[in-house]
């Protein structure tokens, strides 16, 4: 549909307005955005997109392999990493661009981290908040009381922030641990001991090859599973909160317009979106909001904190 | 392992024009798949909860299903799976004895219980020739019992002639979980005495669970005259269950199954010529006990093609041996024959001679010529005092059944999906003193069944089924089901179903006669020699009808936590085969029949985490052109269960049990099961005690069946690691 002359104009019109007060508002932070990672077309894309979406910073892609061999950015040069490799370049690299660092879960950082608390770095989570997964089966399932959860070493640590943050929703955390995803035994006694699982991302926990198990033994006892991530709603989750390619442009976006100086050490994207698998609630009879009016009133609930 | 899944009536043709189809298809894009995004993308999991996987959800099932869980098989305490049909609303159990129990769904005889299908992991435990379950030998322990899905009512369209009243469909653990070692004793009064022991292991793509168990218990304790009942039981079982997966979309399940044990019987020949021997005739034996040996094995293949399709071949072989011998002693006449000959003309007449009575008028030249040679051996045996013959007298039979299935199971698109399959069934029955020999049958059999979601509230589902029975010839059997969804937890349903039951190999070829060898002393100089007494059945029986209209409500107040099912139901059975056979003779036709109607609830309320509260109860309202079918039936039947778990690992279940009416007695029992679970650095102990009290002072079932008490204990440990 074309729009009217007029519109167009006027749109061109308020749309210089916006750039010119945006230029004026950032000019001092105007300047040059790394971004680096294993080199793939969906990288150059995003980097692409994340140049168009601020064209007043001078965003451009090199690879890790290039930016670990050669002269390393000055300080002003704010670093955008993506991926696991890239934590681990930055981790053993003195550096002091200010570091956002992407597509990594905590479970993996915490790994590489091993307790250090780098200067400078910013961890950006990818795997859904369990704040906010939490509120999600409230939302779907608004009677449920207690919420079972599968555990090992590795993913112990969360226990207790996820107890925190059922708590103000009537919410209680029923753990499991699962040392060895092929004795199914924890998983039956958690089934029994609770009316929902929550999933989160513990790649030894929920993988391809658990997700078999994991969902037909809950599917016959008629137990929902919430997150742990979009794939695995694919597969036969009921419903999770993630974040996109569009989500994490926007909430990058409103990250660079701060200084890097304000910058917390780790956070959650604020926008996203809710995926559910509409075919899973049916057949356990659970009745299901639209997924944008889902993800609307989560974050309706978000910002009125 | 059929899920309970649908039964109906194709409304929609089933290889629909092309351009139907590709209308369908193109309905069929669901998640949104995004195209690939560097964040929301991660690791791809393959689509584990398929449109073939997933059922319906309970409020949207065509038909009245009741399930009993886990947690409910164990809470009941019960040692057998007729004892937990009493948790089913609408389900008649009865014994004839404490090792046959029978069990029906609104009624009908008390001696037969033919009118429903009987499967575990999807393989019949009805027998081939005989028409009934013997629920003391199916060969499998209810500690492998993961659940009973219970279909009330007719459904043939899923399970085939014969599930005609209704289905129970007891499905074992997945091997998968039944890793590590369980071993469990249960010791109580009434000689009750179990053990069971299971070892679950598995490999990179394959799980196994073998199971050994055995089951003892003395049956009642005495009949009403006071005489030791002779109705123990002893069961020894193995099971051997086994998962491959063979890649990412095919499995291979087998089952290996046997079971070899003891049912008593009491002796119970009575000599006919007893008081042509001074002294009359002693006992030839002690007992007929049955010696019963199932031996079964099945194989499943399945391929999952895409999440849109999958279809498994099932293939199954079971034998069933039922070795049943004692000796019996008579006066030599009763080998005569010319007593053979006026028997099979005329047993009414015959017993006339056998009382000396004068020959009444309308007698045949034939039978008074045989009467006339009867009475003078009578005479002879009381004039040379020749004494009693001895011999050898056997029930045997052996049964096995083949049974070849496909089934297939194919997602149109989101709302559409269409079951379908074949089958094809061979049974051979083999028993000189049943049939004179062996007899065999096959049956072909496919079916269809749609099950179209129109709009997030109206589901219709239908489906029919087309058999061939070589011996009764063949028989199509629709389904229709419309559910109306208030909400996706609320549903409302009408149900329509046709069935069929095909009368067995004894009701249409019965040739009872008994072979009596190692005959001492000789008669006639040979060795062995028929009894006189012939039971042939008339042949020529036609299937039994069954017409079946239900109305229903199934919902779930998840606030409450609480479900409910309740249901109004209206069933014929027409062209009904009622008679039974005796000694005197057995004419079978198909001129009976019977009506149910009434009302069925069941309600399941988890009050709370720790607290579960489950009610049935059924009105049937019956009626019957032969009085035996009134029998095993209850106006007012039903359950209540309270099962909690306490703090530190105790639990405990109550439970009530009432009948009006089970063959013209009142059953009331309430049951108690305490139970504490005890952690054992990595293993679990748990030792639980059940106490059943009768609330009522009747027999059970018959007059014989009595205790000398009315309370029954027994104390069960059981460890895992």
């Amino acid at each position: 549909m074309r729009p009217s002359s007029r519109t167009s104009l006027l749109s061109a019109t308020l749309a210089c307005v916006a750039m010119l007060l945006v230029l004026a508002l950032r000019g001092a932070d105007a300047a040059e955005i790394i971004l680096s990672a294993q080199d793939a077309p969906a990288v150059r894309q995003f980097t692409a997109a994340l140049a168009a979406q601020r064209p007043e910073d001078q965003v451009r892609f090199v690879p890790i392999g290039e930016l670990a061999i050669g002269t390393l950015p000055p300080p002003t040069t704010r670093l955008i990493l993506i991926g696991e490799d890239a934590l681990v370049w930055r981790l053993k690299t003195a550096i002091e661009s200010p570091t956002l660092i992407m597509r990594v879960n905590r479970l993996e950082a915490r790994r590489w981290l091993n307790g250090q608390r780098p200067e400078n770095v910013t961890l950006l989570w990818n795997d859904p908040p369990l704040d906010r997964q939490l509120k999600l089966l409230r939302l779907l399932l608004p009677h449920v009381r207690r919420v079972g959860v599968l555990f090992d070493a590795d993913s112990q640590h969360l226990l207790e922030p996820l107890r925190q943050a059922a708590a103000p929703l009537q919410l209680e955390i029923v753990a499991r641990e699962w040392p060895n995803p092929r004795d199914s035994r924890p998983l039956l006694e958690l089934l029994n001991d609770s009316d929902v699982l929550l999933g989160f991302e513990a790649p030894s926990l929920y993988n391809p090859l658990t997700a078999k198990s994991l969902l037909l033994t809950s599917y016959a006892r008629q137990r929902a599973l919430i997150g742990p991530n979009a794939p695995f709603v694919r597969a036969g989750s009921l419903s999770s909160t993630y974040s996109d390619q569009d989500d994490w442009l926007q909430s990058l976006d409103e990250l660079l317009d701060q200084p890097p100086a304000s910058w917390p050490r780790a956070l959650y994207p604020t926008h996203f979106k809710v995926l559910s698998n509409p075919q899973v609630a049916r057949a356990l009879g659970i009745a299901l909001d639209d997924d944008a009016e889902l993800a609307r009133r989560l974050a309706a609930g978000e910002h009125s904190r | 392992m059929r899920a309970l899944l649908p039964p109906m009536i194709a409304v929609v043709p089933l290889h629909p024009s092309l351009p139907f189809s590709f209308a369908l298809l193109a309905l069929a894009t669901t998640h949104p798949a995004a195209a690939e995004d560097l964040f929301a993308d991660g690791e791809s999991v393959p689509q584990i909860l398929t449109a073939t996987r997933l059922k319906q959800s309970p409020a949207a099932v065509p038909g009245s299903v009741t399930l009993l869980d886990r947690q409910l098989i164990e809470s009941s305490g019960a040692r057998s799976v007729p004892e937990l049909m009493r948790l089913v609303p609408g389900m008649m159990v009865g014994y004839l004895s404490g090792n046959q129990g029978m069990v029906n769904y609104h009624g009908s005889s008390v001696s037969e219980a033919r009118r429903m299908q009987v499967l575990i992991d999807g393989r019949s435990v009805y027998r081939a020739g005989l028409a009934t379950v013997d629920w003391a030998d199916i060969p499998v322990a209810l500690e492998d019992i993961d659940r009973i899905e219970v279909f009330r009512g007719p459904n043939t369209v899923s399970y085939g002639a014969n599930a005609l009243m209704g289905v129970i469909n007891i499905i074992t653990r997945s091997p998968s979980e039944s890793i590590g070692t369980r071993l469990k004793v249960t010791r109580g009064k009434r000689g009750v005495n179990d053990w069971y022991a299971s070892q679950g292991f598995n490999w990179q793509d394959g799980d196994m669970r073998l199971s050994l168990s055995g089951l003892r218990d003395d049956g009642f304790d005495h009949d009403d005259e006071g005489n030791d009942f002779r109705d123990s039981t002893r069961a020894n079982r193995f099971n051997l269950s086994t998962t491959h997966r063979l890649d990412a979309q095919q499995t291979l399940d087998w089952q290996l199954a046997a079971k070899e044990g003891t049912n008593q019987r009491p002796y119970n020949y009575e000599p006919v010529f007893d008081r042509l021997i001074p002294g009359g005739i002693a006992p030839g034996d002690n007992n007929s006990d049955v010696v019963a040996r199932d031996y079964a094995g099945s194989m499943r293949w399945t391929f999952d093609m895409n999440p849109r399709h999958s279809l498994y071949v099932q293939g199954a072989a079971q034998h069933w041996d039922r070795n049943q011998e004692w000796v019996a002693c008579d006066a030599a006449l009763a080998f005569s024959p010319q007593l053979a000959e006026l028997w099979s003309l005329n047993p009414v007449l015959t017993k006339r001679v056998f009382r000396l009575r004068p020959l009444p008028a309308g007698t045949t030249p034939r039978e008074a010529e045989l009467a006339q040679q009867v009475l003078q051996q009578m005479q002879e045996q009381v004039t040379t005092q020749q004494p009693a013959v001895c011999g050898d007298v056997n029930q045997n039979i052996r049964e096995t059944r083949y049974d070849l299935e496909l089934q297939d199971t194919y997602s149109v698109t989101d709302s559409l999906r269409l079951l379908s399959g074949a089958g094809y069934r061979r049974e051979e029955v083999a028993s000189e003193t049943y049939f004179g020999g062996k007899l065999n049958n096959d049956i072909l059999r496919t079916f269809a069944h749609l099950e179209w979601t129109i709009d997030p509230h109206w589901i219709l589902q239908g489906g029919a089924m087309l058999e061939n029975d070589r011996n009764s010839g063949e028989s199509l059997t629709p389904r229709l089901a419309v559910n109306y969804l208030i909400t996706p937890s609320h549903g409302l349903r009408a149900v329509y179903s046709e069935a069929v039951r095909t009368p067995d190999m004894a009701e249409n070829n019965l040739d009872l006669r008994y072979e009596v060898s190692n005959l001492s002393p000789s008669v006639n100089g040979q060795n062995s020699a028929y009894y006189f007494s012939r039971v042939t059945g008339t042949g020529g029986l036609k299937e039994e009808h069954m017409r079946s209209r239900e109305l229903g409500y199934n919902g779930l107040f998840s606030n409450l936590g609480l479900s409910i099912d309740l249901k109004l139901f209206r069933e014929d059975v027409s062209d009904m085969i009622s008679e039974a056979f005796t000694s005197d003779g057995y004419t079978p036709s198909n001129a009976n029949s019977m009506s149910f109607q009434g009302a069925e609830l069941q309600a399941d309320w988890r009050l709370s985490a720790s607290d579960r509260v489950r009610l049935t109860y059924a009105y049937v309202d019956q009626t019957a052109t032969e009085d035996r079918d009134l029998r095993l039936s209850a106006r007012n039947s039903g359950s209540a269960a309270w099962m909690r778990e306490w703090a530190h690992g105790w639990s405990s279940s109550v439970i009530y049990y009432g009948a009006d009416a089970l063959n013209e007695r009142r059953f009331e029992r309430l049951d108690l099961r305490l139970a504490k679970r005890v952690r054992l650095g990595s293993a679990n102990l748990q030792i639980a005690g059940v106490l059943q009290q009768r609330l009522d002072d009747e027999a059970l079932t018959w007059k014989e069946n009595l205790y000398d008490d009315r309370q029954q204990f027994y104390l069960s440990a059981e460890l895992g690691f």
